[in-house]
């Protein structure tokens, strides 16, 4: 069990800088979620928690005590790598029984036929038998307990890797992305049974994902990490609701956030026409202001009277319970769609089947007091600015 | 890399193609045998034409062609031969000698394979270049400053200096075999023992041994055969007859007047064999692919 710290910690590997000034307090038996695009540094921020790669400047801190310079074993954590990183030479069973056949023959185990012998002794003894088992029914690899890495598939695998990792009772669990070649059935089942291993231990989890189902459904907090920088360290609900800026607004959320530029004049925002009621507790500059809005707090109709934006439908996916809808804003509102949003086209989620079609003229209306309100030089949320630069992190354009 | 898995079927069908060297074809069973059949009289020939001449006649030798087929009936006189020498003696230890070679070169070897292939320190490339300095001079010119070292230390007339010498002369070639095999295998295997608790020695003889075992192997042959057929320093260093090697004891019966060719033969056929059963032993270890499986791609 134990309280993990992070203190200014950065990174560089020769001239490139991967992580900077990366900090954070994960209390005991958070399940934190380290997510960001690929190359963002997560997998060298979590090898730096577990000691396998050294921080270069800053502190790693477990229960107050200050572990920079301990190993892996010392620091005493489980870790499922990115790569798997099995033991070729040796079975499933064997593999998965490894860490605590080891255990169990701490004193002789650098004499190396006598260590091979008692690695076969206790990893056909019963009590570790029985873990074994345990774990490998849970992950569904009873069948290959015999086969040895070389014979499986990439997702048997990661679930062995993953296997090798729960049957461990360490200080902490550190997962790289454990679950990316799982099909999605598999996936969806393993991630319940990593959340209700961590509701059962009680244990820290470290979990680093590129894929946000995973992480809003898994984290009690997550880190979203950009280029080695943090932009925004929150609960899944505050980082869905209140995204620290225009980057986190663009990665959560599937379509993502929908992000115009608006006018803004005597403490109201103007879009296309639509005056916007002032957000509450929050003085707009006169100027412009990025305004941001999810697919699920905008409606469509084809009522083209009613007070919107008027636009026509260009797309229509119907993903069963839901329908996402692409609309064009009609040009005439002058709207400015922000950079990269989706074939420049505002998103909308509407639940069911609609009776639109493409090509139909429609009204779009808001959800004015939903929307977000981004700083349109710097990309920072500015009802939770003051919050950001609280917490000494780098405010940064998407 | 398959995201989904494959059936069984269908997975083991396609482990099977992935076996086969791409290009490789088909040849039908009794073609197959009869190239086998070829390249057993090729590599076999010699040691049979050994035995024949051990048991030929001294008139067959020196005289007309040799025949065929040995004359069996020469084995008692030749039993008289080698026995008035002390060649089970000779080759005890030869075996001690190359094994001794073997153990401790491979010892060295594995561990100066591994601070080569994972430890950064000064003068890494220097030191893995100069490994070879033995390498680089003719061992006859080596000869003379060895025997004076070994003189002073008082390593002569024993098998334990002619050991070291041996090893100081395999070794580089098994080191730099078995680094090239660490190289190959993904450092993260290593991480991952560091994490399950493995402290440094562990990880190299648990988990690193087993996977650089055909290298370890390979490298076992080599150092073997070098400390087995190892004649110059044996001849120079070991004077008493009953410590010498079988090459060394070998030469003896080379006289300066006359050799003795059958008996020659049948030493070296004696010499021969135990070389032979230990490669057979270890040659079934010399399989890659080991590493195959253990981490992504
Ligand atoms: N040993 C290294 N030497 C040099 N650069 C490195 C090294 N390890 C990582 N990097 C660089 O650091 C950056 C972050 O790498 P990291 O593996 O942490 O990314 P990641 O977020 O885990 O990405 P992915 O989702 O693809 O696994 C990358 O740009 C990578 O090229
Ligand atoms: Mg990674």
């Amino acid at each position: 069990m134990a309280k993990l710290s992070l203190r200014n910690i950065s990174k560089r590997f020769g001239d490139t800088q991967v992580i900077h000034d990366f900090s954070a307090d994960v209390d005991n038996g958070e399940f934190l979620v380290l997510l960001g695009a690929s190359g963002s540094g997560k997998s060298t921020l979590l090898r730096i928690i577990a000691g396998l790669t050294d921080a270069s400047a800053g502190d790693v801190i477990f229960d107050n005590l200050r572990v920079n310079r301990q190993s892996p074993r010392e620091r005493d954590v489980a870790f499922v790598f990115q790569s798997y990183a099995l033991y070729p030479h040796l079975t499933v069973r064997e593999n998965i029984a490894f860490p605590l056949a080891l255990d169990k023959f701490k004193a002789w185990h650098h004499i190396p036929g006598v260590s091979a012998i008692a690695r076969r002794i206790f990893g056909s003894s019963k009590d570790i038998a029985e873990q074994v088992a345990g774990v490998s029914s849970m992950l569904e690899l009873d069948d290959y307990a015999n086969r040895k890495p070389g014979g499986l598939s990439g997702g048997q695998r990661q679930r062995v890797a993953l296997a090798r990792a729960l049957i461990r009772n360490p200080s902490m669990f550190l997962l790289d992305e454990p679950l990316s070649n799982l099909d999605a059935k598999l996936r969806a089942e393993l991630r319940g049974e990593i959340v209700r291993l961590h509701k059962l231990t009680g244990k820290t989890f470290v979990y680093v994902t590129h894929d946000q189902v995973e992480a809003m459904t898994m984290a009690t907090q997550i880190v979203i990490l950009h280029n080695g920088i943090v932009q925004q360290h929150a609960t899944p609900q505050e980082i869905y609701t209140r995204p620290a800026n225009t980057y986190v607004a663009r990665f959560i959320g599937s379509p993502p956030m929908n992000l115009m530029t608006a006018a803004v004049a005597d403490g109201y925002a103007t879009l296309g026409g639509l005056r916007l009621p002032a957000p509450e507790g929050l003085v707009l500059r006169t100027g412009t202001v990025t305004l941001g809005l999810r697919p699920e707090h905008l409606t469509v109709s084809a009522d083209v009277g009613r007070p919107g934006l008027a636009g026509t439908v260009r797309r229509i996916e119907d993903l069963g319970a839901d329908t996402l809808i692409g609309v064009q804003p009609d040009p005439a509102l002058d709207l400015k769609l922000w950079e990269l949003n989706q074939d420049d086209l505002i998103w909308i989620r509407q639940t069911g089947q609609t009776r639109l079609m493409a090509g139909d003229q429609c009204t779009v209306s808001l959800e004015a007091r939903m929307a977000s309100y981004f700083d349109s030089d710097t990309g920072v949320n500015l009802a939770s600015s003051d919050q950001i630069s609280d917490a000494g992190m780098l405010p940064l354009r998407g | 890399m398959t995201t989904k898995e494959a059936p069984p079927v269908l997975r083991t069908a396609a482990h099977k193609r992935r076996l086969k060297a791409p290009g490789t074809r088909n040849f039908s069973k009794p073609v197959r045998y009869l190239m086998l059949a070829a390249l057993v009289l090729f590599s076999g020939f010699p040691l049979y034409w050994m035995l024949n001449t051990a048991l030929s006649q001294d008139s067959e030798l020196y005289g007309q062609a040799q025949g065929w087929w040995p004359h069996w009936e020469r084995l008692a006189d030749l039993g008289d031969v080698i026995g008035s020498v002390p060649i089970f003696k000779w080759l005890t230890n030869s075996m001690v000698i190359a094994g001794g070679t073997t153990l401790l070169s491979l010892i060295f070897a594995v561990l100066a394979g591994y601070a080569l292939s994972r430890f950064k320190f000064h003068g890494k490339g220097a030191a893995g270049f100069l490994l070879f300095a033995t390498q680089m001079l003719p061992e006859a010119l080596l000869v003379v400053p060895i025997y004076a070292l070994f003189a002073s230390l008082g390593l002569l007339n024993g098998m334990g200096g002619l050991i070291l010498a041996n090893v100081a002369f395999t070794m580089p070639v098994s080191v730099w075999i078995i680094k090239g095999a660490i190289d190959a295998i993904p450092y993260e295997i290593e991480e991952a023992a560091a994490v399950d608790g493995c402290p440094r020695v562990t990880i190299l003889s648990l988990v690193l041994t087993p996977l650089i075992l055909p290298s370890i192997a390979a490298a076992a042959v080599i150092n073997f055969f070098d400390g087995w057929n190892e004649f110059l320093l044996a001849k120079t260093f070991i004077a008493e007859r009953d410590l010498w090697p079988a090459s060394v004891g070998l030469a003896s019966f080379i006289g300066q007047y006359l050799t003795s060719l059958n008996s020659v033969m049948a030493a070296a056929l004696l010499f021969t064999l135990p070389a032979l059963v230990f490669f057979l032993l270890v040659q079934r270890r010399i399989v890659s692919g080991l590493t195959a499986g253990s981490v992504k791609g």
